[in-house]
Parts: C-alpha cells; sequence; structure tokens
C-alpha cells in the first residue's frame, strides 16, 4: 500500500513537470523505462526473438528476427516458401543471402563494423547510455504523429558511410502522454527517415511496440514476441564459415 | 511487478486524458493528421540559385541557398541535393559553414540577396549545431528582410559576422553589419550607414581574421521603379575585427555609386577585386587592388561585367590561383589572366549568380543560375545541369479536366509548360510541355479545345498554342486608332471564361474581351486603374544603371474573374489597388475600391475569386509587400462588392502576405490561402486559421486551383514547383462534432478501379527529380481523437459476409489518417521449390462490388463501407471481366493446391528418410516411396539453378504460376491462347494428383504397412485448409 501511495505521488509529479519546466532528459528515459516495465527486467533480458510480417503487393512476408545481448542479430524472411536471410551478425561477420544464387554473402567490412559499434545497444541504446559515452539532448516539446512529445537527440558512436566517417544522430518522440517512444528520425545522407512505434502490448512484463515501419516507412506487424528464447547460435555465422568450424 | 507497472501507466494517463479532451479545436497541426501535399516538380528547368557553399575539406559535401525553395545539400559531390530547410521561411541569401566544424555548424541568412521585382522574402538567421537536421533561429534578425553575409572566424567558432542587405522596398534601421563573440546569443552592430544602405558583402581575410571588409549599397525597389547607387555606397575596410571602418576608395571614381561587389583571393590576401557600378560608364567594372585595398585600378569593363549590378554582383577568386577569377553575369565571365581580360563561361542557362571552386580540383566548379545549379568538369568551358532541383517558381498555375488532369504554369525566367499531375513511374522531366518562352506567367487551356494560351512579360507576346497541329499565333491585344498606349503588367493577366468557350479576357489598364480566341479584341471599360503618371516612368527606372525590363510597368489590371454563376459579372482588380466590378458584362463599372475595409489605399489587389456559390460573392486578396507593408489581408462580399468583410485572423503569421485564395467548390466556409510563408487553411470562413505542414514548406505560393473532378488542392508555389494535396474533401466534413468523436469514418465515392499497366522506363531515375504520383488506390481516411499507442489496431478489408479480404497498414496519428488498399486480396501459397515463380507475384484483383473496412482499436470494431467500380472507360465487357475473375480463382487455387501437394510429398520424403535412418526394416519400401515421390516431385517442380542465368527448365509449378500471373493480371478478356494454355496445365495438373494417388496407393501403402509394423504411428498431413491457414 505504501509503495502504491509512492508510486502515485511520483507519477502526479511526473504528469505536472511537462507543463511546469524543460523536461529532465534522465526523468523522460527513466519513465519510460519505468512505465514499459522498470530498469531491473530490462537488463534482465538476453535475448529476444520477433516474429513478424510485411505486406507488399499481397503478400504476406513472414520475417523471424533474433537480437542478443553480445549484439549477435539474424533476420531472416519467407518468399514463396524459400528462406533467406536479410542481415545477420555473429559479433565478427555480417552477412546476407544472394537473391540470385539464394548463396549467403558476406557484407563489406565497413557494415560488420558499424553492427559492431552496436552490440551494445540491446535492447535499447537508451540503457546506461552514459557509461557508453553517448549523449543525449532534450530537444524540446514537438508535435508528432498529431500528438505532444518530447524530443530526445541521441548521439551514438561515429559511424563509418562509404568511406567517411559520420555522427550517429538519432532523434525520439517519446509521447507526452506516457514517455513511451512513437517516432524516431536518422539523417542518411542528407535523407531525413522517419519512422513510428504504435501497439505497445505486455510481453513477460516488458512492453514493446507491435506495429511500427522500418528504413524509413516499411510497415512491420510483430505477431509474437519471445524473451530469451531457445537459440541456435548457427543462425548468426556465415554458414561456409560455420561449417569449417565443425 | 506487472499489476504496478499498469498502474503506473494508467495513473500517468489519467491527468493528461481530462486536459486532452480539452484541447479538440479547429485549428492546428493536428487537424490535417497524415493529409500530405506531393510534389510534381518540374525540375527540368530547376530555379533560381542564389548562394553556393562548398565544404572546406569534404568535396562530397556542397550547399545551395536558393532564391525561393530553401536550402538544399549535395552528399555525393553535387550528382544530386536534397533539401534541409523544409520547416523555414525558403528564400535564402547565404549559406556558410563554421571552417572549424563545417559537418556540424551550418548558417543560413534567409531572404535572397539580388533584388529583382520578383524576390521573396527572408525573416532572420538560422543556425545548425548538427549538420542540417534541426535548426534554430537566431533571435536579433526577425526584421533582417535579406542577409548577403555570415562568415565565422576560422579560429574562433564563436565570432561571427553578419551582414544585412535589409529591406528592399522600404527604410530599414536593421541593415549593417553585426558581431557576435558568443556564438550568437548577443548581437552588436558595428557598422550602420543609413536607413537606404544595407551590406551587400562582407568578408574577412582567412589568414588575418581581424581584417574585414564590406561594401555597402544604396538601393531601393518599388512597384513601379528600382533605383541603384548613391553617395552612401562605399567599401570599407577594418583591421581591428571591426571596431573602426575606414573607406578604401583611393582611385575609385568620384560621385555616386552603386552595388560593388567584393572578393579577396584566397590564396594571396593582399589581391583584392571590386566589380563597380558608377557615374562614369567607362569606369564601370572590375577594379583590383595589389596592396589589401590601399590603392585601386581599374581592367575592365566587358558588358560581362557591368551587367545589372543589382542582379549580378559575385566575384569568386580561384582558391589556388589568384589569377583566375570569375564574375557572375547574364553569361558569366572568366579571367585566366588577373583581370585583364574576360570570355563568356560555357553555355548554361543564362544569369549566373554564384560559382564556387572544387576544393581540389581547379578544373572542376558549380554555378547557381536562374535555372538551377550546373557542374564544370572542364574549367568552365562544359556545363551540366544538376537534375533533381525541382526549384522551379511559377507566378501562376492552373489545371484542366483531363484524366490525369494537367497542370498548366508560367516561371520566372524559365517559360511556360504544362505536364501530368500522375504519370507512369511518377512525374519525370521527360512529361513536361514547353509553350512559351522567356519569362513565363499564366497559363490556360482553353475550356474545350486543345488548345492552350500563354504569354511572356508584359505581354510582348500572347501566344495560342495549338497542341495538335503544333503550331502558334501570337494574339495578345494591340492598340487600334484612337486607343491610348496600352500598359500591361510584367504578369499580365489573362481568362477564360465557364459560359463561352472561345471567350478570352486580358487586362491592360483596360479590360479587353475576345469571343475568337483572341482573333479580334473588344476593350469593354474605361481605364480601371488609378492612371497615376507618377508610377509611369520606367525608361528611367534602375537609378545609375537604366534597368527598363518592364518588370516595373505599373498602373495595370492585375487580375480578372468572371463569376461563374453569370457572365455579366466580372470582377476587376488593379495593381494600384482598385477593386471594380460590372454585372452587365462591362457596359457600366462600379468601382468598390472606397467600400474596402483595413485596405490601405493603393495596395496591391492580388486576385479576386468569383465565387462559385453566389453570384454576389468574391474574395480579394491585396499585398502591400512592394511598399513594405508585409500583413495578410483578405476580404470577402456578399453583395457585389458593397460591403466587405475581414477573414483574416491571427492565425496567419504577421508577415505573411496574402497572394491568392481559393474556395471550395462545395463547402462555403473552407478556403484556402496562399501566402509568402506557405498555405493556410480554414474549416469556418477564416475565422480560424492552420498552417499546413504537412510535406508543405512555407514556401511562396503564388496560385492556387482547385480540380473539380479530383478535389485536388494544386499550387503553383514560387521556388518549389506544382504543390499538390490530394482530394481535400475530408475537410468539407470536418467541424466540432466530428472532433468530439473517438474515431470518425469521412465518405467516399466509388473508387475506380483504374486499368492501365503500361510501361514506365525509370532511365536516369537515379539522378533525375521523380515527381510523386496521385495514388490510385481507394483512400480510407479517418479521424482518430487520440493518438493510438497501446494495445492492438487494425484494419482489414472484408467482403460484405466478413470474411477477410485484406490486411492494411492502419495510421495511428491524432487527426486524419490516410490508408490506401489497391483493390487486391493476396498472391497464391506457392509450392516449395528451388527457384522464384515470377507469376505468383502477382495478387488476386477484387470484382467491383461493396467492401467493409473495419478498424479494430483494442476490443472496439469501427466499420464503413465502400464502393469499388470497374474502369468504365475501357472496352472490356461485363461478360469478359467475370470470367477473368473466374479463371483467375480457378488458377489461384489450383496454384495453391499443387502447393499443398508438394508439401505433403515434401514431408512424406521428411518422414521415409527419417524411417530409414532409424528403422531399418523399413528401408526397402521407404526407399522405393521416396524414389518415386521424388521422381514426381521434380516433374512438379524446379530442383535445380538459381534465379538468374543457372536457371532450370521451368516445371508444372512454374508454368502454371505464369499463366496465373498472365490471366490475373491483365484487364482485357481471357485470350484463346491463355485458355488453350489452360487446358494443358489442368490436365497436367489432374494427371500429376493422379501419378500420386497411384504412388500413395502402391508404395505409400506398402510404406505404410511397415510403419505399423514398427509399432510407430505414421504422421497425419494437414488438410489443404490447414496447410493454407498456416
Amino acid at each position: 500500500m505504501k509503495n502504491i501511495k509512492n508510486l502515485f505521488v511520483a507519477a502526479m509529479m511526473l504528469a505536472i513537470v511537462p507543463a511546469a519546466t524543460a523536461q529532465n532528459v534522465d526523468e523522460i528515459i527513466g519513465t519510460y523505462f519505468e512505465n514499459t516495465g522498470g530498469m531491473d527486467a530490462w537488463k534482465s533480458l538476453e535475448s529476444l526473438k520477433m516474429s513478424a510480417s510485411i505486406s507488399q503487393g499481397g503478400m504476406e512476408i513472414p520475417i523471424e528476427m533474433y537480437q542478443t545481448k553480445e549484439g549477435k542479430m539474424s533476420i531472416t524472411a519467407n518468399f514463396q516458401g524459400m528462406n533467406m536471410t536479410f542481415m545477420a551478425y555473429d559479433g565478427e561477420t555480417a552477412w546476407n543471402t544472394n537473391q540470385m544464387t539464394m548463396a549467403p554473402e558476406k557484407l563489406t567490412q565497413e557494415q560488420a563494423d558499424n553492427m559492431k559499434l552496436q552490440a551494445n545497444d540491446f535492447p535499447s541504446p537508451f540503457m546506461d547510455y552514459k557509461s557508453k559515452g553517448y549523449t543525449v539532448e532534450y530537444v524540446g516539446e514537438e508535435t508528432m504523429e498529431g500528438t505532444p512529445t518530447h524530443k530526445i537527440k541521441l548521439v551514438q558512436e561515429p559511424i563509418m558511410v562509404n568511406g567517411k566517417q559520420e555522427e550517429s544522430i538519432t532523434y525520439y518522440y517519446f509521447e507526452a502522454e506516457n514517455f513511451v517512444p512513437i517516432a524516431t528520425e536518422v539523417s542518411m545522407a542528407g535523407q531525413t527517415m522517419k519512422d513510428t512505434m504504435s501497439d505497445y502490448e505486455e510481453v513477460d512484463g516488458l512492453y514493446f511496440p507491435f506495429a511500427m515501419t522500418m528504413m524509413g516507412g516499411m510497415p512491420l506487424k510483430i505477431k509474437s514476441i519471445e524473451i530469451n528464447p531457445e537459440i541456435d547460435a548457427k543462425m548468426f555465422s556465415f554458414p561456409a564459415e560455420a561449417a569449417a568450424k565443425e | 511487478m506487472k499489476n504496478l507497472t499498469i498502474l503506473l501507466i494508467a495513473l500517468v494517463l489519467a491527468p493528461f486524458a481530462s486536459s486532452a479532451q480539452e484541447t479538440t479545436s479547429l485549428k492546428g497541426k493536428e487537424l490535417f493528421g497524415d493529409m500530405r501535399a506531393r510534389h510534381i516538380g518540374p525540375a527540368l528547368m530547376s530555379g533560381r540559385i542564389n548562394d553556393l557553399e562548398m565544404h572546406p575539406t569534404n568535396s562530397r559535401v556542397l550547399y545551395a541557398g536558393t532564391a525561393g525553395g530553401g536550402v538544399w545539400k549535395s552528399n555525393d559531390g553535387g550528382a544530386t541535393f536534397s533539401p534541409i530547410f523544409d520547416d523555414h521561411v525558403q528564400s535564402i541569401g547565404v549559406v556558410t559553414l563554421d571552417p572549424s566544424n563545417p559537418d556540424q555548424t551550418i548558417w543560413v541568412g534567409t531572404g535572397e540577396t539580388w533584388t529583382r521585382n520578383s524576390v521573396s522574402v527572408g525573416d532572420g538567421l538560422y543556425k545548425s549545431t548538427d549538420g542540417g537536421a534541426n535548426w534554430k533561429e537566431i533571435p536579433g534578425f526577425e526584421n533582417s528582410e535579406r542577409i548577403a553575409s555570415v562568415i565565422v572566424n576560422p579560429n574562433n567558432s564563436k565570432e561571427v559576422y553578419v551582414g544585412v542587405l535589409g529591406a528592399l522596398w522600404s527604410d530599414s534601421e536593421d541593415r549593417g553589419v553585426y558581431k557576435t563573440t558568443d556564438g550568437g546569443a548577443t548581437w552588436s552592430k558595428i557598422l550602420y550607414v543609413d536607413k537606404t544602405t544595407g551590406a551587400a558583402d562582407v568578408i574577412m581575410d582567412p589568414k588575418n581574421p581581424n581584417v574585414l571588409y564590406a561594401s555597402m549599397w544604396q538601393f531601393r525597389r518599388s512597384g513601379w521603379g528600382f533605383s541603384s547607387g548613391g553617395d552612401k555606397s562605399a567599401v570599407y575596410k577594418s583591421i581591428d575585427s571591426g571596431a573602426t571602418w575606414n573607406k578604401i576608395h583611393n582611385g575609385f571614381p568620384a560621385g555616386d555609386l552603386g552595388r560593388i561587389a567584393l572578393a579577396l583571393a584566397p590564396s594571396d590576401s593582399s589581391i583584392l577585386y571590386s566589380v563597380l557600378e558608377t557615374e562614369d560608364k567607362s569606369k564601370n567594372g572590375l577594379w583590383k587592388s595589389t596592396n589589401s585595398g590601399q590603392t585601386w585600378e581599374h581592367l575592365n569593363n566587358d558588358f560581362g561585367l557591368v551587367v545589372r549590378p543589382f542582379y549580378f554582383s559575385r566575384i569568386t577568386v580561384n582558391p589556388k590561383d589568384p589569377n583566375i577569377v570569375i564574375k557572375g553575369g547574364l553569361y558569366g565571365s572568366i579571367s585566366k589572366d588577373g583581370g585583364k581580360t574576360f570570355q563568356n563561361l560555357g553555355s548554361m542557362h543564362s544569369d549566373i549568380h554564384d560559382i564556387a571552386f572544387h576544393i581540389d580540383n581547379s578544373d572542376q566548379m558549380f554555378t547557381g543560375t536562374d535555372g538551377g545549379v550546373y557542374r564544370s568538369w572542364d574549367g568552365g568551358v562544359t556545363f551540366e545541369i544538376v537534375e533533381n532541383l525541382p526549384l522551379s517558381q511559377f507566378y501562376h498555375i492552373s489545371v484542366d479536366d483531363a484524366t490525369p488532369y494537367n497542370v498548366y504554369g508560367g516561371l520566372q525566367d524559365n517559360g511556360s509548360w504544362y505536364g501530368p499531375s500522375s504519370s507512369p513511374g511518377g512525374v519525370n522531366a521527360r512529361d513536361w510541355n514547353s509553350v512559351g518562352y522567356g519569362d513565363g506567367f499564366r497559363v490556360l487551356k482553353h475550356p474545350t479545345k486543345n488548345i492552350v494560351y500563354s504569354e511572356m512579360q508584359g505581354a510582348e507576346n500572347v501566344w495560342r498554342y495549338d497542341i495538335d497541329l503544333n503550331r502558334t499565333k501570337t494574339i495578345q491585344p494591340l492598340a487600334k486608332k484612337g486607343d491610348a498606349e496600352l500598359r500591361f503588367n510584367w504578369n499580365a493577366p489573362m481568362a477564360v471564361s465557364t459560359h463561352q468557350p472561345d471567350r478570352f479576357y486580358m487586362g491592360s489598364q483596360f479590360l479587353h474581351k475576345s469571343e475568337d480566341m483572341g482573333e479580334t479584341w473588344k476593350i469593354i471599360s474605361p481605364d480601371l486603374t488609378t492612371d497615376d503618371k507618377n508610377k509611369q516612368d520606367q525608361s528611367k527606372s534602375g537609378g545609375l544603371s537604366v534597368d527598363n525590363s518592364g518588370a516595373e510597368n505599373h498602373t495595370t489590371i492585375f487580375t480578372i474573374a468572371e463569376s461563374p454563376l453569370d457572365q455579366n459579372v466580372i470582377w476587376v482588380g488593379t495593381d494600384d489597388g482598385n477593386v471594380q466590378v460590372t454585372t452587365n458584362g462591362g457596359k457600366k463599372w462600379n468601382n468598390v475600391t472606397k467600400n474596402l475595409t483595413g485596405i490601405p489605399a493603393n495596395t496591391w489587389v492580388y486576385h479576386i475569386e468569383a465565387s462559385v456559390h453566389n453570384k454576389g460573392t468574391a474574395y480579394a486578396v491585396f499585398e502591400g509587400h512592394t511598399s513594405g507593408d508585409m500583413k495578410p489581408y483578405a476580404l470577402k462580399t456578399t453583395d457585389f462588392g458593397n460591403t466587405w468583410k475581414n477573414i483574416i485572423s491571427p492565425d496567419i503569421q504577421e508577415n505573411a502576405f496574402v497572394r491568392n485564395i481559393q474556395e471550395d467548390y462545395e463547402n462555403e466556409d473552407l478556403l484556402f490561402l496562399g501566402t509568402e510563408f506557405g498555405l493556410y487553411v480554414t474549416i469556418d470562413g477564416g475565422s480560424n486559421w492552420s498552417h499546413f505542414t504537412n510535406n508543405m514548406p512555407p514556401v511562396a505560393v503564388h496560385f492556387i486551383d482547385m480540380q473539380k473532378q479530383t478535389n485536388d488542392i494544386v499550387m503553383g508555389t514560387h521556388g518549389r514547383g506544382v504543390i499538390i494535396i490530394d482530394d481535400i474533401s475530408p475537410l468539407r466534413e470536418l467541424n466540432s462534432s466530428i472532433l468530439e468523436k473517438d474515431v470518425h469514418f469521412f465518405k467516399t465515392t466509388p473508387f475506380t478501379m483504374v486499368e492501365e499497366s503500361g510501361f514506365a522506363g525509370s532511365f536516369g531515375g537515379e539522378t533525375q527529380f521523380v515527381g510523386a504520383n496521385k495514388s490510385t488506390s481507394a483512400r480510407i481516411v479517418y479521424y482518430l481523437k487520440k493518438r493510438h499507442t497501446f494495445g492492438k489496431m487494425n484494419i482489414e478489408v472484408q467482403d460484405m459476409q466478413g470474411n477477410k479480404i485484406a490486411d492494411l497498414n492502419a495510421g495511428k496519428s491524432k487527426g486524419i489518417n490516410v490508408v490506401t488498399w489497391n483493390y487486391i486480396t493476396k498472391t497464391p501459397k506457392l509450392a516449395k521449390s528451388k527457384t522464384m515463380a515470377g507469376g505468383a507475384f502477382t495478387p488476386k484483383r477484387v470484382p467491383a462490388g461493396k467492401y467493409k473496412v473495419v478498424l479494430t482499436k483494442k476490443k472496439e470494431v469501427f466499420e464503413t463501407t465502400i464502393d469499388v467500380i470497374y474502369d468504365e472507360k475501357t472496352p472490356t465487357t461485363l461478360a469478359a471481366r467475370k470470367e477473368q475473375e473466374a479463371l483467375t480463382a480457378e488458377l489461384f487455387d489450383m496454384v495453391e493446391e499443387l502447393a499443398y501437394v508438394v508439401n505433403e510429398i515434401e514431408e512424406t520424403q521428411k518422414f521415409a528418410q527419417k524411417m530409414i535412418e532409424e528403422q531399418p526394416a523399413t528401408t526397402k519400401t521407404a526407399q522405393k516411396l521416396n524414389d518415386e515421390l521424388e521422381a514426381l516431385r521434380t516433374d512438379l517442380v524446379i530442383t535445380t539453378g538459381d534465379n538468374y542465368v543457372e536457371t532450370a527448365e521451368p516445371e508444372l509449378r512454374e508454368r502454371m504460376a505464369d499463366l496465373y500471373g498472365s490471366v490475373a493480371s491483365t484487364f482485357d478478356a481471357v485470350s484463346p491462347s491463355r485458355k488453350d494454355n489452360y487446358i494443358l496445365i489442368k490436365e497436367e495438373m489432374v494427371a500429376a494428383k493422379k501419378r500420386y494417388e497411384g504412388i500413395k496407393n502402391k508404395a505409400g501403402k506398402k510404406f505404410k504397412e511397415d510403419v505399423a509394423k514398427t509399432g510407430l504411428t505414421y504422421p497425419t498431413m494437414p488438410t489443404l485448409e490447414e496447410f493454407l491457414n498456416d
């Protein structure tokens, strides 16, 4: 009972603050983690499996995504009954499936290096952002998706783009009403890519968006999310190397 | 834990929920939700560039500051550009990178500085610290109107100098040179001459940042004249970071000076170049100092150096060689001998305003012209245009009633054009057709014939162009015996009639009417202007350099509107403030100017819109920017001009002067206002206005038309080409009771399934601008009172029996959401194989009919019904459509049945192989079954090769999918050849199934018996339905 009362007070405080002063950025991020399951629960997350689908031209393309705390990842799609890897990374090598031969091919070292930089971003780049050397900044209140949001600038490690180093800046829009991100914006080669998130639902105590867009507007519907799923490590590794190691 | 989290969220939400309810209003950004504008260019002639800026160390990066289209950045060495300043005023004076932090810190001074008659205005100074993603306005420059220079000390990012040229049409104390030493927080004015004299160029010695030079220019423009020069124009130098300034005129001729260009050779700071406009023509042109401005020597007064100083006053010195100098001009002039002799730059669009050299290679350069950015690879001999800068500057646009409709319009220095509002593959450069030379203005389609009227400046030529014959005739009204000399505006008005298709109006100081498409003309009014002689002496306009281009012609008619309800009601507005109306076809004119309320005398009547709702109703917009009055003005009358009501509200930016208004054809309270800073919309007759900003920059909107069949709002912008908002009909319905609903579906009219399947070559698309098309899909538009963030929300299309047809991607925004459906259901589930089968990527279309749209939001369900109809323009009969649909459905099912059979074969094979490994007793029958099935499988699907050239011969799956694709995608009757092929495929399918049954009954049965003996259970195979739903 006492805890609930404290929570109530805390919640009222949070609710009042936005009108009064410029938001404290750590408060927004903290509230986000708290509202979506709590920092402890987020930190205990080891890996995720998301089953999703993309609708395109009458096709429902099933997608499976795996991500681990170590930064390994795999995104596969099923296309006319054939499985192909859109992107996989085992911590060293990034690769995908060539759509002509359906054989695996390595991505460039630059792409793999950029993937390595993301290894510490699971499940969220905002988690312990200071110790990662990231900076966040409260930009201001802005209307996004028709609703008031807090706009936050996140600067991560610089990445390489076509041989030139570029700052990695992402803007997050946290809905003022509930402190969850509903949109992001990334500038890539002069073009701003906006993506949105909605349909937040709870999975084992954590809240995830079940509808989102990727790569600047491609809609993705998430069917299910599995927390700490069973993982066959082979899916991350480049098949030829995986075979050679066996 | 879980419960507490939910509680916490609920508690956080609670206080907001109550306040959110109060915010529903009839204005604001959320009103438009995701109704987005689309841009169709054109970019092939691009538009005026004011300033170019090169990144100092990364040759891939450069910027273009444009006259009316914002700031554009290239990340690929100038091959393509993207806009980075779309939330702010689009008229740009200067773009400057901080030399110490050029990737992040960008300064933009707004307000173009080549002060022609048609320039837009700026509203201050902006800074980005993240490479252009976000911008902050720097306070203190709100009234600067035009910023010519921003200089950052290369050794100290916090020390910045700003040269304010200032107001073009009025006095201003904001002019002068400003300095900050704290990165822009505080500013001091360090050089000021007077209210008439602004900073035209401010430069710094990069090797000694204490040394500054500034050229000050005395200038003024009015609606009827221009003046360059005076005794205040001068060149100043400071050697103490701007604390003190001294004139450096040693060698210059005495007397008044005009606009002065200044440049310093980056490789040798002692060398300065200057271009002067003086009282003595022989002393105009290029001057040079080799001792940092102590003395000057006159080198050259070639035409290319002295032409139109107010328009061309930029000198660029090659960063590596002080003797290579380029001066902007009509053609651009390059010297390779330190300014002694010049030659024209290579062929490109005329009117070169800025030149920038590649940082490493002097053979490469960029120019900014009246027609976009050009690149040269050979030292300025040959130029190629950047093809993706849609900066076209329309003075006027109109539309026709074709499908898709065409947009017509005229451009600053880029002629007259028409092009389609949609085109296969998008609206490309090649879709646009030239229909006039010179500066283009009004372009009107004959209401019924394939004829276009167009004009050039001052009605020097008015063309009647017969598109079918590809033949023109000039038809501008000319004076006949006894007529006064005709005065036409630079942008001379013309109008066609909805009552008489061959009728054509033009306005000089008189209203001219032709009933035969311009063959014969009749003057049907007295001089409708003030005829103020003081505003008619354009031969002396220009100041030190006479500039009588016709751009300043004044006391002319500017707008003509014949009532769509009564051909005898004609409205006329003049550039000197008169509103005149006749109700009897011109026999008698009523000057209603005295009845206007709140409009200063002689304020330009920019547009009159005669209402379709009542013949006594009209809207008039006024704009006084050529007298320095930037306020928005719009009035409405309902009694032929006897009384007028102000329809401007304080929602409109105070300096957003108005050039155009468009009323909706159905809802009298729905109005669209074209201002200097973009589009405003009201849904309550002008009590509240909302700025439309969805993919719509605050660009100057010169003209708005509404296309009746599509309800599209079409805008001619002066800097971003044609911008369209598709189907605004939801705005007609919007009112406060709808805004109170959680979900509201807007009404729709039946959607036509457009039956087009042509080609769209995308050649050149890598670097060319391609305009967005109007979607031909069904548009499902709904209003959400609140943004949907938590819980499931889906939209699906169902048939009237409630069977799901298609899943759509729901919009979740607060406000209006637009979701499209392209009349398709799904693609067939295809048998697994080694390769893809192209035909099976074709989705099945729905038949015409009624469909339900079902929106599920958590547990609540909202529904609407839409009508889908066949394309009546095509010759396909209903019987043929039904036959095509039936055969498509049959083949669709056959493709899926084959997938099912192949799946069962593979599952059986898998089990057989497993048994071979684990139960040797079954090996014989298992192997036989497996082999027979494999032989069958390889006849059904491809099992080798790849998706490119290592292809295997097509099997039944691939041939069946191809036939399905061919039949499913046709809009025509199914051809006999396809029917013959169908018989073949179907027979093969029947035979394949029979063969499969045979295998199952013999080898399969034996294997099953063996399995039974082991005591193991034979796996259950999914039914067809289970397989398809998996």
